[in-house]
């Protein structure tokens, strides 16, 4: 029986839930990104935040907290596989319980640990090369990552911006973090308009790209090492990389 | 102040301040309490310069207007340069403003030495009190000490700041003697073991009292520069050792020198900076803090430079072939480290693997294990999977130094890197180790101060 979910991480976890309550499922995806295929035997559940919680509960106390990270980081990748891989690996992590953290190689884990590994750093790249700008009554700032990270965003920025508004743009997701003084919540966003840059804005731009170019050595330059840090694709949203 | 003034002096005060190659932000976790800016453990790079290293702080001088005269620097005083000074008020709300739009981490506060060492740690400590008093900024403040100022100031500026560092710059008294004729050794050590001191006393505090102030929280680093002189990479190893274990610094940078003057004492102009050096300092630095090696394991009397072709660890290996091959699934952790293509993180994945199961052969490469340096090394549950009896010279052929760029290329960028935060593996061309002019002869190898 494959099971489909409306996207949600608490819909996924439901879906563990009816894996141990209902039919065993083969496989999970989301309802969105499935391809049906005619042999499937296909069932939608509908989300119900009480049995997701339940499931919750007993990863992080059966298991470890180490695990459930695990599970959500793999959770937000980009991969119309990965919660087939979740599924496999929860079943196993509950045989095995906690000590399924010390394993790596393990066919059923790797996938796991490889796409819980690409969301952190994916995470971590975005906490540096994110921009905001000031446009006026708060700070913006757009991003198009590969995985779902704006969830995992918000701890370091609200943190960090306690006294700003802010938004956190993910244009291609339409969705963004906003946060007012420490409040915050992810919701569905579009842009009405384009934003437009003041004058302030406009010379701390050109003062950053000014000390951007400053900073580099001549005698050691070296352009293939810097795409390597920042390969083009993430370059359009990232000021001191627009050519004007 | 939102001028093109401004534009100017930072393009000039960044330009100086550049070759000063401390730049990572890790080290401090703080919170935000209420203000701007928190500083993680992890360390961020922001961006990458055109040279491919890691740009996490607002690195630059408060003046380039210097009164000493180091052979080895741009701005010293016998130069004829443009000379500029930011105020305290300029460089907080640069902070402040790159801040708030994710450029930096913090910030990284040099300078050369204007009027005097009083009147110039004066000038930082004002800086700083601006940004965390006024700004109520909790990103990350490295600044250095300059040394021959006065302790009290320089135990008001640990107070405010995350790290502090003295540049050594370079690892004998001879060099210094001849190329910064101004500083010496003790003036250089002085601050060090002030700082070293206050840390100390604050750890003490933290035990006693709940809220023990705070002192260099991030700890003091400093820098040697390679290649100025003919001083040998065993003189700098020794010397950055000594420093780990007196000073308990948490971090030794090297910097290839890249020649801003000409001078009797100096390699040519021209001459290319010495980057390949460099690295193998770094992969040196990274093996005495992590790989529990000593400096006198890596170079020795006949030693004393670096092999340009094969990584120390490598290096180390071919003179210690008879410890080899390695059992994965026996050795402790220690003996783990110590063989080529098995890093921290593998070593500990086979730690914890091993509690569970016995490693096979097939799961080595997924943990993590570069295979093609390691199984000449290793034997797993009993089997040996390299060609056997194999003398140096015949690992050497096999691992035949490709040109230098690929060579570099085998190590793993993504998963170890020796540098502060990004690295400069990957180089435009095979480059030379300077060489010497007739004046730098004269230098020799000099005695370590440490
Ligand atoms: S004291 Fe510093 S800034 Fe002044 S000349 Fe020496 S190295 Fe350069």
């Amino acid at each position: 029986m494959i099971y489909l979910h409306d996207g949600l991480f608490d819909g996924f976890l439901t879906c563990i839930y009816q894996h141990y309550y209902g039919h065993k499922a083969t496989g999970i995806f989301e309802k969105a990104s499935y391809t049906p295929c005619l042999f499937d035997e296909v069932l939608v559940i509908e989300t119900d935040t009480e049995k997701a919680r339940k499931v919750y509960n007993s990863i992080v106390e059966k298991l470890s907290e180490e695990v459930y990270w695990s599970v959500f980081y793999t959770f937000l990748a980009n991969d119309v596989n990965k919660d087939c891989y979740l599924l496999n690996y929860i079943v196993l992590a509950f045989k095995m319980g906690p000590s399924i953290s010390l394993l790596h190689s393990h066919d059923v884990v790797y996938p796991v640990k490889r796409l819980s590994k690409k969301v952190m750093s994916e995470r971590h790249r975005f906490l540096g090369i994110l921009r905001f700008s000031d446009i006026g009554n708060c700070l913006y700032a757009e991003l198009e990552p590969e995985n779902d990270i704006l969830m995992i965003l918000s701890d370091h920025f609200v943190d960090r911006y306690m006294n700003e508004r802010f938004i956190i743009h993910d244009i291609k997701r339409e969705k963004a973090i906003i946060s007012n003084l420490g409040e915050w919540l992810i919701t569905d966003f579009k842009l009405k308009e384009k934003v437009i840059f003041g004058e302030k804005e406009l010379f701390f731009q050109g003062l950053w790209k000014r000390y951007f170019e400053s900073i580099g050595i001549e005698s050691r330059s070296n352009a293939k090492l810097q795409q390597q840090f920042v390969p083009l694709k993430y370059r359009k949203h990232v000021v001191e990389f627009h050519t004007d | 102040m939102l001028d093109t003034s401004i534009m100017e002096k930072l393009r000039v005060l960044t330009e100086s301040a550049k070759y000063d190659v401390s730049c990572a932000s890790s080290g401090t976790q703080t919170k935000n309490k209420g203000g701007l800016g928190n500083a993680t453990a992890a360390g961020i790079c922001h961006t990458w310069a055109a040279d491919g290293r890691c740009v996490s702080l607002l690195k630059t001088l408060l003046t380039n207007d210097c009164i000493f005269d180091c052979a080895y620097c741009a701005n010293r005083s016998s130069n004829d340069i443009k000379r500029v000074s930011f105020t305290a008020e300029e460089i907080a709300t640069i902070v402040v403003e790159f801040y708030r739009r994710n450029y930096i981490e913090g910030l990284f506060l040099s300078s050369a030495i204007e009027v005097n060492p009083n009147a110039t740690t004066e000038k930082i400590i004002q800086t700083l009190k601006l940004l965390r008093n006024r700004e109520r900024f909790y990103g990350y403040i490295h600044v250095k000490a300059i040394p021959g100022a006065d302790p009290e100031l320089i135990r008001q500026a640990g107070e405010l700041a995350d790290r502090m560092s003295v540049n050594i710059e370079l690892p004998t008294e001879e060099s210094l003697r001849i190329l910064a004729p101004q500083k010496n050794v003790q003036k250089l050590l002085l601050p060090m073991a002030q700082i070293k001191k206050g840390i100390d006393e604050v750890n003490e505090d933290r035990g006693k009292y709940k809220f023990a102030a705070k002192f260099v929280p991030a700890g003091q680093s400093t820098q040697m520069i390679v290649g100025a002189t003919r001083d040998s990479d065993r003189s700098i190893l020794f010397a950055a050792e000594n420093l780990y274990k007196n000073f308990s610094l948490k971090r030794v940078y090297y910097s290839a020198y890249v020649p801003v003057n000409a001078g009797a004492n100096l390699p040519a102009i021209q001459t290319a900076p010495p980057l390949l050096r460099e690295h193998r300092l770094y992969q040196a630095d990274w093996l005495l803090r992590y790989y529990k090696f000593e400096a006198k394991e890596l170079l020795t009397e006949q030693e004393m430079n670096f092999d340009l072709d094969f990584d120390p660890k490598m290096n180390w290996a071919f003179r210690n072939l008879d410890r080899f091959p390695i059992e994965i699934n026996t050795a402790d952790y220690g003996l783990l480290l110590r063989i080529p293509g098995v890093g921290v993180q593998s070593a500990r994945r086979i730690m914890h693997q091993r509690k569970i199961s016995p490693i096979k052969y097939e799961d080595l490469k997924k943990l993590g294990i570069v295979m093609k340096r390691a199984k000449y090394f290793i034997v797993c549950g009993g089997k040996f999977f390299g060609e056997r009896n194999l003398e140096v010279e015949g690992l050497k052929r096999i691992m035949n130094p490709k040109p230098m760029y690929e060579q570099l290329s085998l190590f793993n960028l993504t998963k170890e890197v020796p540098y502060p935060l990004g690295g400069r593996n990957l180089l435009p061309k095979p480059v030379e180790v300077g060489s010497p002019t007739d004046g730098q002869a004269k230098l020799g190898l000099g005695r370590v101060i440490f």
